[in-house]
């Protein structure tokens, strides 16, 4: 074997070789970390935001629609979170495995701690209400978002046609209620002792409110069923009109 | 006369970067078996593989500040090596060359793949298997070579190869059934 060793370092000195320098490699190691971190967090993001939606849709509208629950969830499941979700996840796994050490972890561990970060930090956005401020953002500056690429509350309550209206209301009468929907139209709402009115939906001017009920001639709609604006089924648990003198009083006392 | 004790290999790392002669240290201890396994990988002639080794003992000195205390420094070095010899045959094209595997390396190959007793194996065989060997794509073989010629650890290859245990495991199993499969197809029956 020739002197590998002398002509190695011959040539080291030679050429005036040199360890590359260490920032080079830190900023490679920590560059991944950081590319990490921001994935985490876009995931995080996403994640809130498919926390606000699904919190805020209504889960039970299948029985309006004469669906059943499995079908009607699927339909208005948030695809599009639930991508991009998905996309974040399997870039943050490439980026763990490309770490200098990313090779140790199992697939279950970098799901773990992939998953288990986006969560965590995903309902911490949510707590602080920033899920619900991107899914304003997304819906005003974008506005294919709301129209095609996801069922929002706001898409799930502008269905007249198919009994679901939601406005802010305008003025309130005995027998009737003047909204105006998310398009700005105005709507007559009847509503009669039948009416359904969720206890807590507040039904004063300026207040926001969904109906379920049926379309009628021009801008008429009869209300079957009154529900509060915020929330998803949070609202359940109310009482007909139709109920006891007292309650159907109370009821119409508090829309008067 | 007190014997001055081997430096570790993080001290002449750390007496390397500021001068290219302790790297030689380094390079003795390491030369031998980096040697063997270029030349197992690649079965260049002896000359080839020293131009090998060469430019591997150049990268392993240009990336001396990217050394991981957390891997052992041989890991570390067989993996630079391992990159290079793939980066050799992408840019050379080339595949492995045949028949430069010892009669010896090749038995234990053959024997952890088809558990036999060593003293079974003979010229003949062993000349039919490397045939075999051959067929094999080079992720297999060289699971099979680290493992048992190199006689290395799994979380060592794990650290050579950049793969994770489970993976390191399928390699080497699915390296064996393949060895096994190529025997049968070529009816070798030689046990």
């Amino acid at each position: 074997m020739k002197d590998l060793i002398k002509d190695t370092i011959g040539k080291i000195k030679n050429q005036h070789i040199k360890p590359d320098p260490k920032w080079k490699y830190l900023i490679r190691k920590y560059g991944i970390w950081v590319v990490f971190g921001i994935i985490i967090l876009l995931g995080a993001m996403s994640f809130s935001v498919t926390y606000f939606v699904l919190a805020s849709l209504d889960w039970d509208l299948y029985r309006f629609m004469h669906q059943n629950a499995f079908s009607y969830s699927l339909s208005i499941f948030p695809y599009f979170w639930a991508i991009v979700i998905a996309i974040f996840l399997g870039i943050a796994f490439f980026d763990i495995r490309r770490t200098e050490t990313g090779y140790r972890f199992s697939r279950l561990k970098i799901a773990i701690l992939t998953i288990g970060s986006i969560i965590v930090l995903g309902f911490a956005m949510s707590f602080v209400g920033l899920g619900e401020r991107l899914n304003l953002k997304m819906t005003r500056n974008f506005p294919v978002y709301s129209q095609h690429m996801m069922v929002t509350k706001e898409s799930q309550w502008m269905q007249p046609n198919r009994g679901f209206l939601s406005g802010t209301v305008v003025a309130v009468s005995n027998e009737e209620i003047k909204v105006d929907d998310l398009n700005k139209k105005s709507w007559s709402v009847q509503i009669n002792e039948q009416t359904f009115i969720r206890p807590m939906a507040d039904i004063a001017p300026g207040k926001m409110i969904k109906i379920i009920g049926t379309v009628g001639i021009g801008d008429n709609f009869s209300a079957s069923e009154i529900r509060p604006w915020a929330g998803g089924r949070m609202g359940e648990g109310g009482q007909s009109c139709g109920g006891t003198s007292n309650t159907c009083s109370m009821m119409l006392k508090k829309i008067k | 006369m007190i014997e001055k004790e081997p430096k570790l290999d993080a001290e002449l790392i750390e007496l390397s970067k500021k001068d290219p002669e302790s790297f030689g240290l380094l390079m003795e201890r390491y030369q031998g078996p980096l040697f063997h396994y270029i030349r197992r990988m690649t079965q260049l002639p002896k000359d080839d593989v020293e131009d090998l080794l060469q430019d591997v003992f150049i990268k392993i000195y240009q990336k001396l500040n990217e050394y991981n205390e957390e891997l052992k420094f041989s890991s570390w070095a067989y993996r630079i090596a391992h990159n290079h010899i793939i980066d050799y045959f992408r840019k050379a094209n080339a595949r492995p060359q045949s028949n430069s595997l010892e009669d010896y390396e090749w038995e234990k190959i053959i024997s952890a793949s088809i558990h036999i007793e060593k003293d079974i194996i003979n010229k003949d065989c062993v000349e039919k298997l490397k045939t075999c060997m051959q067929q094999l794509p080079i992720k297999y073989r060289e699971v099979l070579i680290l493992r048992f010629v190199e006689e290395m650890e799994y979380e060592e290859i794990m650290d050579i190869l950049k793969k994770p245990k489970g993976s390191v495991a399928t390699l080497i199993a699915r390296g064996k059934e393949m060895l096994i499969r190529n025997m049968r197809e070529q009816n070798i029956n030689c046990f």
